[in-house]
């Protein structure tokens, strides 16, 4: 319910997970839960559909801040990923079967397989050579998806996609296709918190703060960012799942630089590191460009520049920074 | 061919003028500008507005060499006080930065595409090769290799360069000697700055000026810096004729494959030389 | 360390309440009916509420600005009426992908409460949102976006196009250059993308039915092309007659500027699909574009009082030329008008069912035209660029006769 940790210090050592009461924590988890769930109650069709819209970019996020916040991993590349699942679950739903979970599980492995595939070029690499390579990668995923015109539609997009099935009936309004979408979430988030707090995590975060410490003592580092690598890329293919169910529709542009890069801003503007400020970040980013924007003449680009800039330099450690702020000012 | 082997010397002498500021500074300071781009944009607006005279063409490039330098230097004193934070979070400032900017350049001159003419006199074709070739494209291949050049003797040969050089290679002990490396990195980060916007300008009748042109040429100066190795002049150079190369011949001999040869060549690269071509371990240390 | 346990969350919180207040979702209701339509604010009492989702921002920009104004020029003709019904717009910004078309026309259709939604550039939007139409049994009319599939593969009752299809036009020209002396060889470029390939199946097809024969093609990589010397070499060296290509915005501009530096111009005469030299591109190419050849279903040089008085009213309104994608919307009110007055309910149904028997269109700027299969049988024009008192044009060289979306 917290941030999974604290921002290292800078030079220091990895800082030791802040720790709240559990109570209050686990009240709070279970409100926010509870509005969600009942939201589509007193919503309208198009402010579910856009409430839905923000929990799969949130949980994308959130595969995201896995490899940006907790490993120190910057990726402009994560969306090949992300993208990859939703025409892999597309796909199967299209030409095999639309039946929970199968789209999901589908779109999972693909995520993970390609991250597989591209992660032994990139975790070699650190910092902002990972950036790059990891840029590059997406830029040529979207140049497949763009010519690969039998599978993936081209740029028309893989489109028909059926409504997912549950029970073997189809998931046929907004309000049933948002729940499907918040009960994955909720499953797809404490996954990622999980391995966040696990061991595992923690020697993520000890090669986020100091590699060559964390391989002097005996960490495999390569393979672990490799792990996380793969991790991150198939939960960010679950994420892709639920965008196809979501808008049953999987264009190259979900796939390339400017969904990668926006949800970068997400995990920075909410702090990278804290799983709950990448959701937060998450919504704005949405907010802002589906909401607002269309407001604004289509400048919600230009709100959402300024808005992560201004981020960057008052809130350090993006919106869950706040409250470590006031009182350990490092 | 050999007209594309022409060809992709004036590509290439142009992202070098483009990429090798983004290389020093970030060799220097490690701060990757990511409002690269934007800065080639402004310049190739500039373009389009005033080019089509030599009055105009030398205005556009003289406009974009003041805008440039004040755009460098702001850039350097916006990223100062995060200059005790994560490399990345400066990255990041230049990336919402990039943001603002294009989106102010599309207020400021629409969302058509535009063209820059070439200066009157170059506007048209030569013979070269038994291949028409258009004039303007020669002449750039001569400025920029002028400009080369003239960016390699400074940086290898002067004083002014061997303190960038020494700054790339230990920035505390520049500062030890007395020397404010703050402003090292901003002179640095205005000129190469400046050699971005110019080469908005030097490129647009060869681009054009269009939203969008920014993220194209952004990818592209930092699959040339990548491959060149970050943070040396000679290894944007040879990226940048490298790249010249790969996606001009690159694309007639593999035409099936040209909308991937240039990542294709960036993985390549790096799968050999992780490091890029002639990237140091003193200018990249893993972060 | 202790710390301040609430903060995020009062601001995640605070974020969720800012969100309710948006206008976006203010509206008040449930998702979980049987209906996924809003309430309808529109429809009885004589109004007809349209949805325009045009593109306001994004690369399509200026298409999306001439056919708001294709639209709004009808309207301001003919009353802001169609037939009985006042009609009541809610414009939506498509955008430039389906990530913001998508949503632009769910919010028109769901919180906007509209009837019939008109517009799409994009034709990953106009495919992406089929299954959002048939399902709230809602018409929508396609102003420009050109993918066969829309009216093919992909056809649902409830979407109609007032436009063309990517190989109709293609096709044309294929016929024509097959009859024109240039059957020894004929090279085919176009970006690499799914128009791009409809565009050269289509010509690839009429042209070899007409017995040329297609010396070289390529598919130049997408949106990120600006320098085509490695293309035009290809061309030279194919030892093709004449080329024929599909570019569009920024695209077109290079590569007309660069296929006359590169000397093909004068040895390899152009052709392509006539959005090579529509619109505001064809000032900026300037003389490169001199005698480039185009196939389209629309030139403002018509010669036919329906466009005289269409393009004069036009230009006195708005001080430019109108282009194809006002005239494609343009025809969208105008098909509106005339279903509306046969039909028995503003759903999508009866709505498709009167827009199958309006017949003839023949007060279009473009010449008489009919619905086949949802899209138009109309006329394709050759136009040739020319210099019209200083100003570049696109002259008319030949009728081609009425044209139908090719076969798959």
């Amino acid at each position: 319910m917290t941030a999974v940790d604290a921002p290292a210090v800078p030079g220091g050592t990895a800082a030791v997970s802040p720790r709240v009461p559990r109570g209050r924590d686990g009240l709070v988890a279970a409100a926010v839960l509870v509005v969600l769930a009942a939201a589509p109650l007193f919503l309208a069709p198009f402010a579910t559909t856009t409430l839905a819209r923000i929990l799969v970019f949130a949980l994308f996020a959130v595969s995201l801040d896995l490899l940006v916040g907790v490993t120190g991993l910057p990726s402009l590349g994560h969306a090949a990923y992300f993208g990859s699942g939703a025409y892999a679950a597309g796909w199967v739903s299209i030409n095999v079967t639309a039946e929970a979970p199968v789209p999901l599980l589908v779109g999972a492995a693909v995520g993970a397989v390609a991250a597989a595939l591209t992660g032994w070029i990139t975790v070699r690499t650190g910092g902002v050579f990972f950036l790059m390579l990891t840029l590059a990668i997406g830029e040529t995923v979207q140049q497949v998806a763009n010519t690969w015109e039998s599978v993936t539609g081209g740029a028309n997009g893989l489109t028909g996609v059926p409504a997912v099935r549950a029970g073997g009936a189809p998931l046929a309004n907004a309000g049933f296709v948002y729940w499907y979408v918040l009960a994955v979430f909720v499953l797809g988030f404490v996954l990622v918190w999980l391995v966040a707090r696990s061991p595992f995590g923690a020697a993520l975060r000890g090669i986020r703060d100091n590699e060559p410490r964390m391989r002097a003592i005996g960490y495999p580092t390569a393979l672990y960012k490799y792990g996380v690598f793969v991790i991150a890329g198939g939960v960010a293919g679950v994420a892709g799942s639920l965008l196809v169910a979501q808008q049953r529709l999987v264009t190259p542009a979900d796939l390339g630089f400017l969904t990668a890069s926006l949800a970068l801003l997400a995990v920075i503007i909410g702090g990278a590191g804290s799983l709950w400020g990448a959701c937060l970040g998450a919504a704005l980013v949405i907010l802002i460009r589906d909401a607002l924007g269309p407001g604004l003449g289509g400048h919600g680009t230009l709100l959402l520049g300024i808005v992560f800039v201004l981020v960057v330099y008052l809130l350090p450690r993006g919106a869950a920074g706040l409250r470590l702020r006031r009182r350990s000012p490092s | 061919m050999l007209v594309s082997v022409l060809n992709g010397f004036a590509i290439g002498f142009l992202l070098f003028i483009l990429a090798v500021g983004l290389s020093i500074v970030f060799g220097m300071m490690d701060v990757l500008n990511l409002a690269h781009g934007a800065l080639f944009l402004g310049g190739a607006y500039l373009g389009a507005t005033f080019a089509g005279s030599w009055g105009g063409f030398l205005a556009a490039l003289g406009l974009a060499a003041v805008g440039g330098l004040a755009a460098g230097a702001l850039l350097s004193l916006m990223t100062e006080p995060l200059r005790r934070r994560s490399h990345l979070d400066q990255a990041l400032l230049t990336l919402g930065v990039a943001f603002v900017v294009a989106e102010l350049l599309i207020i400021a001159f629409g969302d058509d595409p535009l063209s820059v003419s070439a200066p009157p006199a170059l506007d048209g074709s030569v013979s070269v090769l038994g291949a028409t070739y258009p004039a303007y494209r020669l002449v750039l291949i001569g400025v920029g290799a002028v400009l080369a050049l003239a960016v390699y003797l400074v940086v290898e040969r002067t004083r002014v360069g061997a303190l960038v050089r020494a700054t790339v290679a230990d920035r505390e002990m520049v500062a030890t000697l007395g020397i404010d490396n703050r402003l090292v990195k901003a002179a640095v980060f205005a000129v190469g700055s400046l050699l971005a916007a110019t080469a908005g300008v030097l490129g647009g009748p060869i681009y054009g000026a269009r939203p969008g042109l920014d993220a194209t040429v952004l990818i592209l100066a930092l699959v040339v810096v990548v491959i060149g190795g970050l943070g040396s002049v000679r290894g944007a150079l040879v990226g940048a004729l490298v790249i010249g190369q790969v996606d001009t011949l690159g694309r007639v001999l593999l035409p099936e494959l040209a909308s991937f040869v240039l990542f294709a060549a960036l993985a390549l690269v790096l799968v050999l030389r992780p490091r890029g071509l002639f990237g140091s371990p003193a200018s990249v240390s893993t972060r | 360390m202790a710390v301040h346990p609430t903060f995020d969350r009062r601001r995640f919180l605070g974020l969720l309440g800012a969100a309710s207040a948006l206008p976006v979702v203010a509206a008040c209701g449930s998702s979980i009916g049987g209906s996924t339509g809003a309430p309808a604010t529109g429809g009885g009492g004589g109004t007809v509420k349209v949805g325009l989702v045009v593109p306001q921002s994004g690369v399509y920009a200026a298409l999306g600005t001439d056919m708001q104004r294709g639209w709004e020029l009808w309207l301001a003709d003919n009353g802001q009426r169609f037939g009985d019904y006042t009609v009541e717009t809610v414009i939506a910004d498509e955008g430039e992908t389906p990530q913001t078309g998508v949503p632009a026309v769910q919010k028109v259709l769901q919180n906007g409460g509209v009837d019939v939604v008109v517009g799409l550039v994009n034709s990953a939007t106009a495919l992406g949102v089929r299954d959002l139409l048939t399902e709230s049994k809602k018409l929508l009319v396609v102003t420009n976006a050109g993918a066969e599939a829309v009216t093919s593969t992909s056809r649902t009752p409830y979407i109609w196009r007032t436009s063309f299809t990517n190989g109709q036009v293609a096709a044309a020209m294929g016929t024509h250059l097959a009859q024109s002396g240039f059957s020894e060889g004929v090279y085919a470029i176009a970006p690499d993308y799914a128009a791009g390939t409809e565009v050269i199946t289509a010509f690839t097809k009429a042209f070899e039915s007409g017995g040329g024969r297609v010396v070289g093609s390529a598919k130049t990589p997408f949106g990120t092309t600006s320098d085509y010397q490695p293309f035009l070499t290809g061309i030279q060296s194919s030892g093709a007659r004449a080329a024929f290509c599909f570019y569009s915005g920024a695209e077109a501009i290079n590569f007309v500027k660069q296929y006359a530096q590169f000397g093909l111009a004068s040895t390899i005469p152009l052709y392509g699909s006539g959005f090579l030299t529509e619109g505001n591109v064809l000032p900026q190419q300037g003389d490169a574009a001199l005698g480039v050849q185009t196939t389209l279903h629309y030139t403002d040089q018509l010669d036919n009082p329906a466009n005289k008085a269409f393009v004069q009213a036009y230009t006195a309104k708005y001080g430019e030329a109108p282009s194809c994608f006002s005239v494609q919307t343009w025809d969208a009110a105008n098909v509106l008008d005339r279903a509306l007055a046969s039909a028995t309910g503003l759903d999508g149904d009866s709505l498709a069912t009167a827009l199958g028997t309006v017949g003839a269109i023949n007060d279009s700027p473009r010449g008489a035209w009919t619905f086949e299969n949802q899209t138009p049988r109309q006329n394709i024009y050759l136009r040739r660029v020319d210099n019209s008192g200083g100003a570049l044009v696109n002259a008319v060289v030949q009728d081609l006769g009425p044209q139908s979306q090719p076969a798959a």
